[in-house]
């Protein structure tokens, strides 16, 4: 494994008397792709809300390059270059495509002093950047509310690409595209993970997990409950981790 | 359907009220005796700009997603503060600047600081206690307006002092300088809200609020940004208020809050949140006050403005909707 990235030590969170996480410690590499899996509940969202600054653990510690990371908010993570795409998605559809893209990160100019949005330019570079991905929108005036549901995880996906950051969390992702899509999207990841950004996805489906992922980690009931290289473990071994039938193949990667 | 005419289309429903207020001024100047006439378009203008400015800040804060319903008290203590502090008459304490125009100022910074205190205490509330700003604010509305009374004791403030009143007096162009400051803060307020990254996050947070703080924008911070701006604003209306009637009394604005209420939605903002232009709102304003003068030139009682004002409210609601469905054909 390479220099690892983001690492997590015995990470905890208890909502009341109910422990959400009891405890996971794994480590994401530069370059990496992670599949997290596991079945509803066992504690992926939270953790990923964890790692992207919606949620503060009740213990345990969190290492980004090396040094202590806690993030308050979203956006202390994304200073920190977390990306996130949520399962739900988290774009606002009163506004166009162009203003989604650039959500919080708008180019401006200043005026006399007064940031003025460059409306011109970001509309440049949001057609190259889904141009380059070959995601087609009819126009990037168009508010999001019209557009179709792939349409709009296109968008969030193109989003992250573009934005990269050092590490980047997708929470179900392709959950409303299309196969071709899909396929674009896995292509996208392995791209995004080439650059040296590292890649934890959270999937329902062993099949992705296996085309795009370089280790696959598992958690049931709030603890990882497998850490496999892709290349040492088939998907039936996960399917026994992820339902806790055995612990074949579980143990440290590599 | 070709471009040309989706675009044709699209600009007409982006710019629906605007196309109305031009019809009802059409139709009031053929059927409405001595109503077209400069004189009565500059009254138009003029007898808007303290519900125009008021219309303002309740925008700002109903496309963010949340409701101030305290603007109409604001306003009114705003005034009375003013009145109080620079009335020579009645329990103005009649308080003399020299030189004379440095009273201006003095009084305008009054006027927003009191409206921008009540809207820090509205924001407040709304983000940190994370209260219903419907409710927060219909207390605000009760408490203000109560404090009014308190500090007047039921009273009244006469004859403002000259040198601010120059300003309702003065005229450019036929218009009195109010009316020009009411005019100067919707194009300010427009640009703020269409051309700066804070009023594109205004309009997404009243869009999706959740999505708006996982991008990294402040939420909280505009938000409470937004509501000391609706004080704020709610205070310049008060100030003009106060110099139009050269003065103030317990029961100044009353009804303006449904007045402005109505011209915002008649505007095009969404209740909802994320949907609206200030031009569209000028438009409401503007609207209502074309409305309300040609009641008064065809000697109708006063009393049928507000039947009309509510029924007016209601076709916006209903041409809201169907524009909505208009625009899911366009897609």
């Amino acid at each position: 494994m390479t220099e690892p990235l983001l690492v997590l030590e015995n990470v905890t969170k208890n909502y009341g008397a109910i422990q959400a996480l009891r405890g996971i410690s794994f480590s994401i590499g530069k370059g990496e792709v992670v599949a997290l899996l596991g079945d509803n509940g066992a504690g992926k969202s939270t953790l990923v809300k964890i790692i992207a600054g919606g949620l503060e653990p009740s213990s345990g510690r969190m290492l980004f390059e090396g040094k202590e990371f806690l993030a308050k908010t979203p956006a202390e993570a994304k200073a920190a270059g977390v990306e996130t795409v949520y399962q739900d998605l988290s774009l606002c559809t009163n506004v166009d495509v162009v203003a989604n893209f650039f959500m919080g990160r708008e180019i401006t100019r200043k005026v006399l002093g007064i940031p003025i949005l460059d409306e011109r330019a970001m509309e440049a570079v949001v057609g190259k950047a889904l141009a380059s991905a070959g995601t087609r929108i009819p126009s990037l005036r168009t508010n999001v509310e019209h557009l179709s549901g792939g349409q709009r995880q296109a968008i969030e996906l193109n989003r992250f690409v573009h934005w990269g950051g050092k590490l980047v969390l997708l929470d179900e992702p392709f959950a409303a595209l299309g196969v071709e899509q899909t396929r674009r999207g896995l292509e996208m990841i392995r791209q995004v993970a080439n650059q040296g950004i590292g890649v934890v996805i959270i999937t329902h489906i062993m099949q992705q997990a296996f085309q795009v992922a370089d280790r696959i980690v598992v958690i049931r009931q709030g603890v990882v409950a497998g850490d496999v290289a892709r290349n040492k473990t088939s998907p039936d071994a996960v399917i026994n981790m992820i339902t806790g039938e055995t612990l074949a193949g579980a143990g440290p990667a590599g | 359907m070709n471009p040309r005419t989706r675009k044709a289309l699209e600009f007409v429903l982006d710019n629906l009220v605007w196309f109305m207020l031009v019809f009802v001024l059409i139709v009031f100047s053929i059927f409405v005796p001595n109503y077209f006439q400069l004189g009565i378009f500059a009254n138009i203008i003029e007898a808007s700009s303290v519900l125009g400015v008021m219309s303002i800040g309740l925008s700002l804060v109903i496309i963010a997603g949340h409701m101030d319903l305290s603007v109409e008290s604001v306003a009114a203590l705003s005034a009375m503060t003013v009145g109080i502090l620079f009335c020579s008459s009645g329990i103005g304490m009649g308080i003399q600047l020299s030189p004379q125009w440095l009273m201006v100022p003095v009084s305008l910074l009054i006027a927003l600081v009191v409206g921008g205190i009540i809207g820090a205490f509205n924001g407040y509330l709304v983000v940190k206690v994370k209260m219903s700003a419907f409710i927060i604010t219909l207390a605000s509305y009760i408490w203000v307006r109560g404090l009014v009374l308190v500090i007047s004791g039921g009273r009244s403030a006469q004859d403002l002092a000259p040198a601010i009143r120059w300003f309702g007096i003065q005229r450019l162009a036929g218009l009195p300088l109010t009316a020009w400051i009411a005019v100067a803060c919707f194009v300010l307020f427009s640009l703020i809200m269409a051309k700066t990254p804070f009023g594109r996050h205004l309009v997404m947070i009243g869009g999706n609020e959740t999505a708006t703080f996982r991008a990294g924008i402040r939420v909280n911070r505009n938000l409470v940004i937004a509501f000391v701006l609706a004080g704020a604003i709610a205070g310049l209306a008060g100030w003009l208020l106060a110099i139009r009637t050269s003065g103030a009394t317990a029961n100044l604005g009353t009804g303006l809050l449904f007045n402005a209420f109505a011209a915002v939605v008649i505007g095009g903002v969404s209740l909802k949140g994320g949907v609206g232009t200030l031009p569209g709102v000028y438009a409401g304003v503007l609207l209502l006050s074309s409305i309300n003068t040609a009641i008064n030139l065809m000697g109708l009682p006063a009393n049928f403005t507000q039947v009309i004002h509510g029924l007016l409210v209601l076709a916006a609601v209903l041409l809201d909707a169907f524009k909505q469905t208009i625009r899911q054909r366009l897609a």
